[in-house]
């Protein structure tokens, strides 16, 4: 049976782990470790491997959730991670102090992967701060060949993640049915 | 430890990851950097959320492994336990900073032991000594850590009703919800190319006009219809309005013959007499507000602004999380982001009826999102075919369980 996977990726803190265990259908498997490093300004515990999840399918297929390890150092991971993959949904932190930088290093970082099949980008803290805006993000990607769909999102809350991954399926091929 | 030019090292326990960012946010934001959040080996400071399970072996912890290290607690009763000091919460900025500073000046050793140890389950023990209270000595030199985060923004975590996730509406529930309109056949192809409605005539139509007028002046403005005032903040992209959904919807329906529109008016609001955030919910954002309203409007008809027979263009994709999301919206954008289409062309291409469109452009159009195609050539050339996925069978599965 083939492996199909849907990839999370974004910076340190973007909520990977939490987005995947809002939709995953068992426990998410994780790989989080007291941060020794920077990252420990931002989160108590990071993921040193990575995240993973289950979509389990009517027809007993199943779909795999990745989440990347946020931390540079890891990226020696993603090219692996990304083989077979269906699409990218892309993270990114809006309380961080650049998250534009974060945006093109995660765009760039992918660039092939997302070339071969799609991107879905969500903004994750915009109850915390609402600056900059989902417009400012439209704005940024205009100096890129990409057209992606950028939703505000709470990785806690299953609908926001369910719409951004919706998304990156109509992304894919508008004419799936979704009804 | 401190000075003006350096920021208190802080690590903290018992929080989870978005408090800690918070607590970061915080410290640097209404606290002006005094200190910020760094791992347990660079500390200067220990703060411990006193209401975590755990709190007491942590508290033992830092005790043992860091001794000399000044302790911060925090909680929502009163915890007196010597050698620390304690800050109620929810925390207020000068507390919180008088703690630092006090906890950074060493007068910790100075003064009498604050209160004994406070077991849980156990009775509070009496306060024996205050905290002292006089200004003390300035730290000295940190290095200063650069800034990962940024200010948190108190009132915008208030308005929840800005954050709250789309409405995902089927087809079945949408009928419902949008309403109909009277002497409309969709099914009819000569009342489709009628099937037009002008913004002017709705409340929908001054909402998006006293946006564009507010946002011009760049002035807090009130709109007044006869109806409940909105309120319009330009700088935050924000309305107020005390209504409801099933209000505004009705209201929004209702036709506004021209001589009732002279009782349409913009009044300036001076920022400080606005008294609308004593109902923080009360809040939207006006992107939502408008794209709403232009549902409630359109009933499934089409602004007459938009000439069906051309092509449409989409701008980029609408943020559908923070929106009303119509049935097949999102198929819809996604489409048409990719090259302009006539809505008709998009109706056949994804097999949906048209009103869908309709209401898609007449939602998208209020934002601005839609253009009208003038490029001879978008209207020269077919929109090439919708090509299935090789995966399709598996994305509409993926689909399927996602909407469960």
């Amino acid at each position: 049976m083939s492996q199909y996977k849907i990839i999370f990726t974004g910076p340190v803190g973007a909520g990977k782990t939490t987005a995947i265990d809002s939709i995953s259908d068992e426990p998410p498997i994780k790989t989080d470790a007291s941060a020794t490093d920077m990252t420990k300004s931002r989160k108590a515990e990071t993921t040193v491997a990575m995240d993973y999840g289950v979509m389990n399918l009517d027809d007993g297929e199943k779909i795999h959730l990745y989440g990347t390890p946020g931390q540079e150092r890891f990226n020696f991971m993603w090219d692996i991670l990304t083989v077979g993959g269906i699409g990218l949904i892309l993270l990114l932190d809006n309380t961080r102090a650049d998250p534009f930088q974060d945006l093109h290093f995660f765009l760039d970082s992918f660039g092939d992967f997302i070339s071969d099949t799609s991107v879905a980008i969500g903004v994750t803290q915009m109850d915390l701060s609402s600056k900059p805006s989902i417009e400012d993000y439209h704005k940024q990607l205009q100096e890129t060949d990409l057209k992606p769909a950028v939703f505000s999102v709470d990785a806690r809350v299953k609908n926001d993640v369910s719409l951004l991954v919706q998304a990156l399926l109509f992304s894919l091929d508008p004419g799936l049915e979704d009804e | 430890m401190k000075n003006k030019k350096g920021a208190i090292k802080i690590a903290l326990y018992g929080m989870d990851e978005r408090a800690c960012k918070t607590m970061a946010m915080y410290l640097k934001g209404p606290c002006k950097g005094i200190a910020v959040v760094t791992n347990e080996v660079n500390a200067e400071i220990d703060l411990i959320d006193a209401d975590y399970s755990k709190a007491k072996e942590l508290l033992d912890e830092r005790k043992s492994v860091t001794p000399d290290r000044p302790l911060i607690l925090l909680s929502l009763e009163e915890v007196l336990i010597e050698g620390t000091f304690f800050v109620k919460k929810p925390i207020e900025i000068e507390t919180l900073v008088a703690a630092i500073k006090q906890a950074t000046s060493g007068s910790i050793k100075k003064t009498k032991p604050i209160a004994k140890k406070e077991e849980k389950g156990e009775k509070e023990l009496e306060k024996t000594a205050e905290i002292e209270t006089t200004e003390t000595t300035e730290s000295p030199v940190v290095e200063k850590k650069k800034a990962a985060t940024k200010h948190v923004d108190s009132e915008e975590v208030k308005k929840t009703s800005k954050h709250r996730t789309a409405k995902d509406l089927t087809e079945s529930k949408f009928s419902a919800y949008m309403g109909h309109i009277e002497g409309v056949d969709f099914s009819d192809p000569e009342h489709l190319l009628k099937a037009s409605f002008n913004a002017k005539e709705y409340f929908f139509g001054y909402v998006q006009s006293a946006l564009k007028v507010c946002k011009a002046k760049g002035r807090i403005l009130q709109l007044n219809s006869g109806w409940k005032p909105l309120l319009i903040f330009p700088q935050s992209q924000e309305v107020w309005l005390d209504a409801d959904d099933k209000q505004l919807r009705a209201f929004a329906g209702l036709s506004i013959k021209k001589n009732a529109s002279k009782g349409m008016s913009l009044s300036p609001i001076e920022k400080s007499t606005v008294k609308a955030n004593e109902k923080m919910e009360n809040f939207y954002d006006s992107d939502y507000f408008l794209w709403k309203l232009a549902v409630w409007t359109s009933k499934g008809r089409y602004p007459d602004v938009i000439d069906i027979n051309k092509p449409v263009y989409l701008k980029q994709w609408p943020n559908f999380t923070r929106l009303l999301v119509t049935p097949h919206s999102m198929r819809i954008a996604a489409l048409l982001v990719r090259e302009p289409r006539t809505a008709m062309s998009i109706a056949n291409a994804l097999k949906i009826k048209p009103q869908y469109v309709f209401v898609f452009i007449s939602a998208a159009n209020s934002l601005g999102l839609v253009g009208q195609a003038k490029r001879q050539s978008d209207a020269l050339i077919a929109p090439a075919k919708v090509k299935a996925s090789k995966a399709k069978g598996l994305l509409s599965r993926i689909l399927g369980r996602l909407r469960g």
